[in-house]
């Protein structure tokens, strides 16, 4: 599903992401830990496109995402508030990500119901834009946009930070469905390495730029991650 | 001791803000600009004796100036009013700490006199104190003068502060406020009362009699103190900064723009963006200044009809505010850049809104100026000249230059008056786009064609119309080239 070959990123002459190889396929569960600064938002940050990459490239179905516009369709996203466009409501930040997706009436009127747990009353007919909602609300309402069109990669950097109890549990739910019933490739960065284990059947440790580990998950995948960062 | 500290965190904030860190020859070339800014008015403060000579040679001209003052003082309150900006302290950092409130509440109070606002008059008064009043009185006057006018100076500082302040929490404040301009403004105009002679009386009893100087002073202390006990009852910063209700309009719900297509979703998205913030909102409030420029110069007898300027004014009329808008319509989208980049497929489509958008203005812009017709087919036939080239041609060539505008402008920050991304550059790179057509109408009025002159102008912008495919092409390709650069410099 997609391909990561050679790929640096130097920022100011340091290295701050170095990839010689690494392939996620599809309906993996990608998750990536580490430190802040050590890199997890540059390698989303290139995988969507929005910053050039020193050399080498990454392909999504066999073709490089640079310039590219074909794997926007299938490709949800979230890292941060600046993929929201605060001055709207949420329904209308709904309403026009679902035209750039070519959804219908019908498929939004699905999206709200099967969210209507997710957004648990906080977001839908508050009448005010977004940017009057608190973070925790903000961060569903881009998680929630990322995952509207159904897209066969999601791309979430820490999206269960600001969240609360219930909802970060609900995203937790909602991120196994995707994997188990539809199939979905999930990629998702996280501080909070209880999180990332329960999402994640693959989790990959960024440390400066550096994949150091690279493991599939088991049983004692918790533990081994504590002690790595504890050290 | 903490009203030092105070200080050195306020100069602090203003010498590591952002407006500094710009090129070095920007910041020379802006400073040279204020300089002679600077240098005017000083010119004026020492010229102006002579000025009011040359308009009244009979009267003496410390008299003339003592009735302006008050004059003078309305007019920069209502500036004062709309282009001050609160100074808001941050409150929270401070409160936690264990300082007195007071001190708090003086520090925040007394916060706008470091506004440059308050200093600029000075450059007039003062040489006009020196060269006029100082011979005519005595030096000692003089400096009671420069020290009323100073006080009046600050007591209008602190009254727009506090009218201001009041927006927010009592805005019948404000309306009173306003009434009671309006009133002494059309009592004076009916001549029922003076307010050249009031002005009269408190300056030129200032100099009669030094001790009238309490009268500004107790004014001065007065204004301060009304700020002080507004802020003093209000300190929780939740009550400081009194949000108002939020209200969502229904902008996004234009049927017509509905109806076709991902354009139309892209306009009226833009369409919400300029509505929805302060900044951008306050240029439909624009819109009028710039439609009566016209009805400033045509009316003006020594104006010339056939020269250059009108075009010059025709470019302004019919394109001023569509040239706004191109000119920082990627900017003002700094905050969800982003989310552009990772999920628009067909960015032709996106620049493509853009253009119709600054067509739409341009055009509504275009159709309001026709009745200055009345002026003349000759103003008519400017305009629409103008009109085709601002829409065919200026507007490409501002989608173009746009790209390379990578400053951050984040439209969130409601200061009223936000001047964020409005750097020198800006404004250069717009000159060439008006100084064309004008040179362009010169070339052919010398040879005595004028009509060719716009005959030319109009079939520029035409040009660009028949051929806006390839135009919105380039443009595009333009943006793709730019766009990491663009999001990079957007996120700073």
């Amino acid at each position: 599903m997609i391909e990561v070959n050679n790929l640096t990123k130097i920022y100011g002459g340091t290295t701050v992401l170095s990839i010689p190889q690494l392939v996620i396929r599809q309906g993996e569960s990608f998750g990536l830990v580490g430190n802040n600064g050590a890199g997890k938002t540059t390698f989303f940050r290139l995988m969507l496109d929005l910053i050039r990459a020193n050399s080498g490239w990454i392909k999504s179905k066999g073709t490089d995402v640079k310039g590219t516009t074909s794997w926007k369709f299938y490709t949800g996203s979230h890292l941060d508030d600046r993929f929201l466009i605060e001055f709207l409501t949420p329904e209308e930040y709904f309403d026009f990500i679902s035209q750039i997706h070519h959804m219908s009436k019908g498929d939004l009127t699905v999206f709200y119901k099967e969210y209507e747990e997710f957004f648990a009353d906080e977001i839908l007919g508050k009448s005010k834009y977004i940017r009057d909602f608190s973070h925790g609300n903000k961060q569903k309402i881009g998680v929630a946009a990322a995952l509207m069109a159904k897209p066969e990669i999601v791309i979430l950097d820490e999206p269960f930070n600001g969240l609360d109890p219930s909802t970060q549990l609900r995203l937790i739910r909602i991120l196994n469905d995707l994997k188990k019933n539809k199939g979905t490739t999930v990629l998702v960065s996280s501080h909070d390495l209880n999180h990332v284990t329960e999402v994640c059947d693959r989790i990959v440790i960024l440390e400066k730029g550096q994949v150091r580990y690279d493991m599939a998950k088991n049983e004692s995948t918790l533990k081994e991650l504590e002690s790595y960062f504890a050290g | 001791m903490i009203i030092k500290s105070f200080i050195s965190h306020q100069i602090k904030e203003s010498m590591r803000s952002s407006f500094w860190q710009k090129q070095i020859v920007l910041n020379i070339l802006m400073g040279l600009l204020l300089l002679i800014m600077l240098a005017y008015l000083v010119m004026l403060g020492i010229m102006i004796d002579k000025l009011f000579k040359s308009i009244a040679p009979d009267e003496d001209p410390v008299v003339l100036f003592n009735g302006i003052v008050l004059y003078y003082f309305a007019l920069e309150f209502m500036i004062r009013f709309f282009m001050q900006s609160l100074p808001v302290l941050n409150l929270e950092t401070y409160l936690t700490l264990p300082i007195k409130k007071s001190s708090i509440v003086h520090y925040v109070a007394s916060k706008s006199i470091f506004g440059v606002g308050n200093y600029l008059s000075w450059l007039v008064f003062i040489p006009f104190a020196i060269k006029v009043i100082s011979p005519e009185y005595s030096p000692v006057m003089a400096w009671v003068w420069i020290l009323a006018m100073i006080l009046l100076v600050f007591t209008n500082n602190f009254l727009a502060t506090y009218v201001k302040r009041q927006l927010a929490h009592k805005p019948w404040v404000v309306g009173i406020f306003a009434l009671g301009l309006i009133g002494l403004m059309a009592l004076d105009h009916f001549h029922i009362f003076s307010i050249t002679q009031l002005s009269r009386d408190l300056m030129g009893g200032i100099l009669r009699n030094p001790v009238m100087i309490v009268i500004p002073l107790a004014l001065m202390v007065g204004a301060y103190l009304i700020n002080y006990f507004f802020l003093r009852g209000r300190l929780y910063p939740d009550e400081v900064n009194l949000k108002k209700k939020t209200r969502t309009d229904s902008l996004g719900e234009i049927r017509y723009l509905k109806s076709i297509g991902l354009t139309g979703h892209l306009i009226s998205l833009d369409l919400r963006l300029l509505w929805r913030h302060k900044r951008t909102k306050s240029l439909f409030y624009l819109s009028p200044i710039f439609l009566l420029y016209g009805l400033i110069f045509y009316n003006d007898p020594t104006f010339k009809m056939n020269g250059s300027f009108p075009v010059f004014i025709g470019i302004f009329m019919t394109g001023g505010i569509m040239i706004n808008y191109t000119n920082y319509c990627f900017s003002y989208e700094s905050n969800h850049f982003d989310t552009i980049l990772a999920n628009y497929a067909d960015f032709k489509q996106y620049v493509r809104a853009k253009y119709l958008l600054a067509i739409a203005i341009s055009t509504l812009c275009y159709v309001l100026t026709i009745p200055y017709g009345f002026y003349g087919l000759n103003i008519l036939l400017i305009n629409t000249a103008t009109f085709l080239y601002n829409i065919g041609f200026l507007s490409f060539v501002l989608l173009f230059v746009s790209t390379y505008s990578t400053k951050r402008m984040d439209l969130s920050r409601s200061a009223s008056f936000n001047y964020q991304g409005m750097g020198a550059t800006h404004w250069l790179s717009m000159l060439p786009g008006f100084l064309l057509p004008v040179a362009i109408f010169w070339v052919f009025n010398y040879f005595k064609l004028p009509v060719g002159g716009y005959i030319f102008i109009g079939l520029l912008g035409l040009t660009g119309l028949v051929l806006n495919k390839t135009m919105i092409g380039v443009v595009t390709n333009q943006f793709m080239k730019n766009r990491y650069t663009m999001s990079q410099g957007f996120r700073e």
